[in-house]
């Protein structure tokens, strides 16, 4: 402001000034958080790029090894058999808890009573904390446990959800989805609720039935959520590991081993400490 | 018009009901959503009924849901096996020291990013939000080594610090401080009061509702957070209540807990954010629509 006043050739120096007293507080408020970002965002990541180009030696020091860890771990057969057990893991997230949600939410949708009740109950396991849930999915999966029960009434076979080799993803997909697809279905809901009740009106006047109304009205108002949950799930998906190791145990880990297990190894292959944890990965806030 | 046609309609209008095929699908629908609100909230039900049960009880087959007898030993015992209200107040102080910075610096550069002048805007929230893309996966253990060297492991500032460095809730408060009027704060300045007034005084208290969705999350995070609490901190009585529950009760390092004592324990973990959940649902709901909005 008191430059515009100033004569000419002191401009530049008060512009200068006034720019710096203008920047002086945003700048200070942006600071704490740069430095926060810098040494606890930044330099991890930087520095996972800089380990996984090294031999890392806390005695002799690091050396520079190119794309040899690289190079060692395409070799290494767990690492082809933790991505065929990322994918399928994935695609069974997929064909199982995928659809529950949107299919829940257009459901609840349509409730006349108990709308506001459907919703708090679809999101009450999201509260469980992640301990409980491991301990009272271990027992439900137990294999005298309620759901083995469950199927005896229909005069199914007992399963053993955890320790069966080829069902113990599926089990994990199955308490995964239990989980976490109340919140997915709220997001789905808000989209629907939202949807204009005319569009409705005006398809069912020009003779379209409920699952026409259904196919090119709600589904596509609600492609866009369709999408955004593809990807966050694909992004979970991808790199769940706690409860892999939660309920089947560090052995069991090693068998169904998958991508994040061995892609967290990587950076720091030969690191010693990355040895004694190569289960250290984890989403630290979702 | 007759009333009914007026009654606010979904997919279905009421002509519909009419047709016997609707309302014969309708009704599996209402059928199928109680069955799948049962099994949401059967693990429940199971959960805190096996906390009361004896220990055969729960053992019998077919397993029953009510118990035989009522056995309230059980959360007395749970308290003794480990020292849960020990955990319990580390995870306290853990939630309040992260949510404290957190809130501060966030809410200072959200601030910032929002309503102040700064040079390279746009350089800066790149800054910020490239940290979205990259999955925390990668660089877990480059980060256990970061802390290891600033000398922060087995302390709590390992985890009051790097709460701060996090660019979803950095996007969450900018684009709700984007919503509040700039001539609030011009007006406010015109007045005398200083940039750091007009944030604490103004645009926190103006910014509840996305606050209180912060501080429920972050609550739910600390008391979720198991696996990463347990490599950063080494000492057994600074852990907090997950990383304890799962070392102690769940892992089997000790497998001399009796099943009825375990199901006590988690029913006394789940009764903290129940509670929550039962008095902040209005937020809780309304946070989760919200970062799906902007996320």
């Amino acid at each position: 402001m008191k430059s515009a006043y100033s004569a000419s050739p002191p401009l530049t120096a008060g512009k200068v000034r006034s720019k710096s007293k203008l920047y002086f507080w945003g700048l200070v408020f942006l600071l704490p958080e740069i430095v926060i970002f810098c040494v606890f965002l930044w330099k991890p990541i930087v520095m996972g790029i800089y380990y996984s180009l090294h031999d890392i030696n806390f005695v002799k020091g690091n050396t520079f090894v190119g794309l040899q860890n690289y190079i060692e771990m395409i070799r290494d057969d767990s690492f082809f058999t933790a991505i065929r057990n990322t994918l399928w893991f994935i695609f069974l997230g997929l064909a199982i808890g995928y659809w529950v949600p949107a299919v829940a939410a257009i459901a609840i949708s349509e409730l006349r009573r108990f709308k506001s009740t459907a919703r708090l109950i679809v999101y009450l396991p999201n509260i469980v904390p992640a301990v409980a849930l491991y301990g009272v999915w271990k027992w439900l999966f137990e294999p005298i446990g309620p759901l083995n029960n469950f199927l005896s009434v229909f005069g199914l076979d007992p399963v053993m959800w955890l320790t069966d080799k080829s069902m113990s993803m599926f089990s994990i997909v199955l308490m995964n989805t239990w989980h976490h697809f109340g919140a997915t279905a709220l997001i789905y809901l808000a989209a629907v609720m939202s949807i204009p009740k005319d569009l409705y009106e005006a398809a069912e006047i020009d003779g379209a039935g409920v699952f026409q109304r259904i196919r090119y009205i709600t589904l596509p108002s609600i492609r866009m959520i369709f999408v955004l949950m593809l990807i966050m799930q694909l992004i979970s998906n991808s790199q769940s590991y706690e409860p892999q190791l939660a309920m089947t145990g560090a052995d069991r880990m090693r068998r169904q081993r998958r991508i994040c297990c061995s892609s967290s190894t990587m950076p720091s292959n030969r690191s010693r400490s990355a040895r004694r944890r190569p289960w250290a990965s984890c989403c630290s806030w979702r | 018009m007759d009333k009914e046609s007026l009654r606010e309609r979904g997919i279905l209008s009421h002509f519909d009901f009419r047709r016997k095929t609707v309302w014969a699908g309708y009704s599996v629908m209402i059928v199928l959503l109680a069955a799948l609100s049962a099994t949401m909230i059967y693990p429940f039900l199971v959960t805190i009924f096996n906390a009361f049960k004896t220990r055969e009880d729960i053992y019998t087959f077919p397993p029953t849901l009510w118990p035989k007898e009522w056995v309230w030993s059980n959360l007395g015992e749970g308290f003794q096996f480990i020292d849960l209200s020990r955990y319990m107040l580390n995870t306290f102080a853990i939630y309040a020291g992260s949510t404290l910075v957190a809130v501060v610096c966030i809410g200072l550069a959200a601030f910032s990013l929002s309503h102040l002048h700064i040079p390279f805007r746009k350089g800066f929230t790149l800054f910020f939000m490239c940290t979205l893309m990259i999955p925390s996966a990668t660089y877990m253990i480059p980060n256990y080594l970061n802390l290891q060297e600033l000398g922060l492991l087995n302390t709590y500032w390992a985890f009051w610090l790097p709460s701060a460095a996090n660019a979803f809730w950095i996007l969450l408060l900018k684009s709700f401080f984007d919503g509040i009027h700039k001539e609030l704060f011009e007006a406010a300045r015109m007045d005398g009061a200083s940039e750091l007034r007009c944030f604490l005084q103004m645009a926190l208290p103006l910014s509840y509702p996305i606050l209180a969705t912060i501080l429920i999350f972050g609550f739910t995070a600390a008391w979720n957070e198991w696996f990463w609490a347990g490599l950063v901190i080494s000492s057994p009585d600074k852990y907090p209540i997950a990383t304890a529950v799962y070392k102690y009760v769940l892992s089997g390092e000790s497998n001399n807990i009796q099943v009825n004592v375990k199901f006590a324990i988690l029913t006394l973990v789940m009764v903290p954010p129940l509670l929550m959940f039962a008095f902040l649902q209005k937020y809780i709901i309304r946070g989760v629509n919200l970062s799906s909005v902007k996320g």
